[in-house]
């Protein structure tokens, strides 16, 4: 009967200790990484004018109406 | 502009906007890590029966000591890190003053011709199709693209502050003093910000709008107004 709550504590702190980190490591390649991949693909291939070019056609810019 | 349900960030359009969302992941994932922690830890004692009459644990001590004072670390450091960044020397291509009245903007582009106009909200009675209600202007503050801009920040009468969350961008409007801030806006594109400092009846009737084009376009509409 020795040592029953020490024992329970050092099992229950390692699996708090696991769980956390768990979903930390969870959080960051669900939502953290993703979002920084996300990011990186859109501007691999931003086109600035392109995109310059349809926001002029659809008559949102107050610099540039459309024609 | 922000969705009707958004709770979280506008997308980012500017690097150090790029740089805070990244530390937000951090810092939450963090929070989270801890969160998850404490109620493993509160679940772990409230299904137990077994009781403690330790009165002195010093290994653990040290341990609830040295952990937190590691994660403040891992939080501060990149804190200090974009802190620091939006501080750098940047030389700035164009220097714009943003002048907050009661209720309305005013903003100077005096670099090379005296090009000055006042922002004042648009109502919604006159609000077109397909605008936002509470956030178009009259006038919309014109910015090159991917060109470092300083923005000069102060106030005619009471406290503003001129915000722009897309682009990472509040700095408080205090009249008698000039705030500097600077951003370099990533894309083209039209970023909504607010008056983020209670300053009377219209506060929330006094927003900020950038319109982001490509250099060529800005040089073209800044000597058609400034003619």
């Amino acid at each position: 009967m020795r040592g029953l709550l020490a024992k329970r504590m050092r099992f229950h702190l390692l699996g708090a200790f696991l769980v956390s980190m768990g979903a930390a490591t969870l959080y960051k390649f669900a939502v953290a990484e993703p979002r920084k991949r996300a990011y990186a693909e859109f501007y691999k291939h931003y086109d600035l004018m392109k995109d310059f070019e349809a926001m002029k056609a659809a008559g949102v810019l107050e610099s540039a109406p459309p024609k | 502009m922000a969705n009707h349900s958004q709770f979280t960030f506008q997308d980012a359009s500017s690097p150090i906007m790029e740089e805070l969302m990244q530390f937000h992941d951090h810092t939450l994932m963090v929070a989270l890590a801890i969160c998850t922690l404490v109620l493993y830890i509160l679940t772990s004692v409230l299904t137990g029966k077994l009781t403690s009459n330790t009165a002195d644990a010093q290994a653990i001590e040290l341990i609830w000591t040295i952990l937190p004072a590691a994660v403040l670390i891992t939080l501060a450091l990149p804190s200090l890190r974009i802190l620091y960044m939006m501080d750098e020397i940047n030389e700035p291509a164009l220097t714009l003053k943003a002048i907050g009245h009661q209720w309305y903007w005013s903003y100077e582009y005096t670099d090379f011709k005296n090009l000055t106009f006042d922002s004042y909200m648009t109502p919604t009675t006159d609000l077109p199709l397909g605008h936002f209600r509470l956030l178009e202007v009259d006038h919309r503050v014109i910015v090159p693209t991917e060109s470092t801009i300083r923005v000069i920040v102060t106030a005619d009468d009471v406290l503003h502050s001129w915000a722009v969350p897309s682009l990472g961008v509040k700095t408080d409007a205090i009249p008698g003093r000039l705030n500097q801030t600077s951003f370099l806006a990533n894309r083209t594109g039209i970023f909504y910000g607010q008056c983020s400092e209670i300053c009377g009846a219209n506060h929330s009737f006094m927003p900020i709008v950038v319109e982001s084009v490509p250099l060529a376009n800005f040089e073209n509409w800044s000597s058609l107004l400034s003619s």
